[in-house]
């Protein structure tokens, strides 16, 4: 049986990974808290292929988003 | 459905948001995490979560994210039953698209979002209020 922990165990313990996490509980951002991990892979396609966990899962990543806006995207790419 | 408030964390450069998606057929539910992003006029959802919720079978391997681009939309789903902002919406159509990984979100959500309530954001309080329409 896997165990619960925290998110921040779970960030040490899979870094910059997505996770598929089962029996968990949010905070009132909708952050992880702690959880059982079901699935972890550095490829996000990985952990989401079938089959389906019947049952109630929390997705996330461990990582820093590098996400920056659209905008900023064209301009750094695209010169106006 | 009343008002609700939902806290986001202001510290942050954009404002996250998750949101939990219906599986059609087994009824789980699945949190994933998201951006509000009010420059999209339409809500993108990656195809992996779309797979992993259930709502198409696989990802289409021949789409490619063409370069200069981070996002690559190639379809349309109709989602019966998600919950953002607290907010049930039944039948959303959401495109299917290819977000660049490197994000670590699962979608951006867009002006029609916005246009089923009325929204209001406080970045002084560090919260999203909506209302129905």
């Amino acid at each position: 049986m896997k165990d619960k922990i925290t998110w921040e165990e779970m960030k040490k313990k899979f870094p910059d990974e997505w996770l598929v996490v089962t029996d968990f509980e949010l905070d009132k951002y909708g952050k992880i808290i702690d959880g059982v991990v079901e699935r972890h892979s550095k490829k996000k396609e990985q952990v989401a292929n079938p089959p389906i966990i019947d049952k109630d899962t929390a997705f996330r990543y461990t990582g820093e988003s590098t996400f920056a806006g659209l905008r900023s995207h064209a301009a750094h790419h695209h010169s106006f | 459905m009343p008002l609700i408030i939902t806290p986001f964390e202001s510290n942050l450069h954009h404002i996250h948001t998750t949101f939990f998606v219906t599986h059609p057929k087994t009824g789980s539910k699945h949190s994933f995490e998201g951006i509000i992003d009010t420059g999209a006029p339409c809500t993108e959802f990656s195809d992996v979560i779309l797979v992993r919720a259930g709502f198409i079978r696989s990802v289409d391997q021949e789409i490619k994210i063409k370069s200069g681009l981070q996002t690559q939309k190639y379809g349309k789903t109709i989602l019966p039953k998600v919950k953002i902002c607290g907010q049930d919406l039944n039948n959303f159509e959401v495109f299917v698209s290819k977000l660049d990984e490197s994000w670590g979100i699962d979608a951006l959500i867009g002006l029609d979002f916005f246009k089923r309530f009325r929204v209001t954001i406080d970045y002084k309080a560090g919260h999203l209020v909506t209302e129905p329409l």
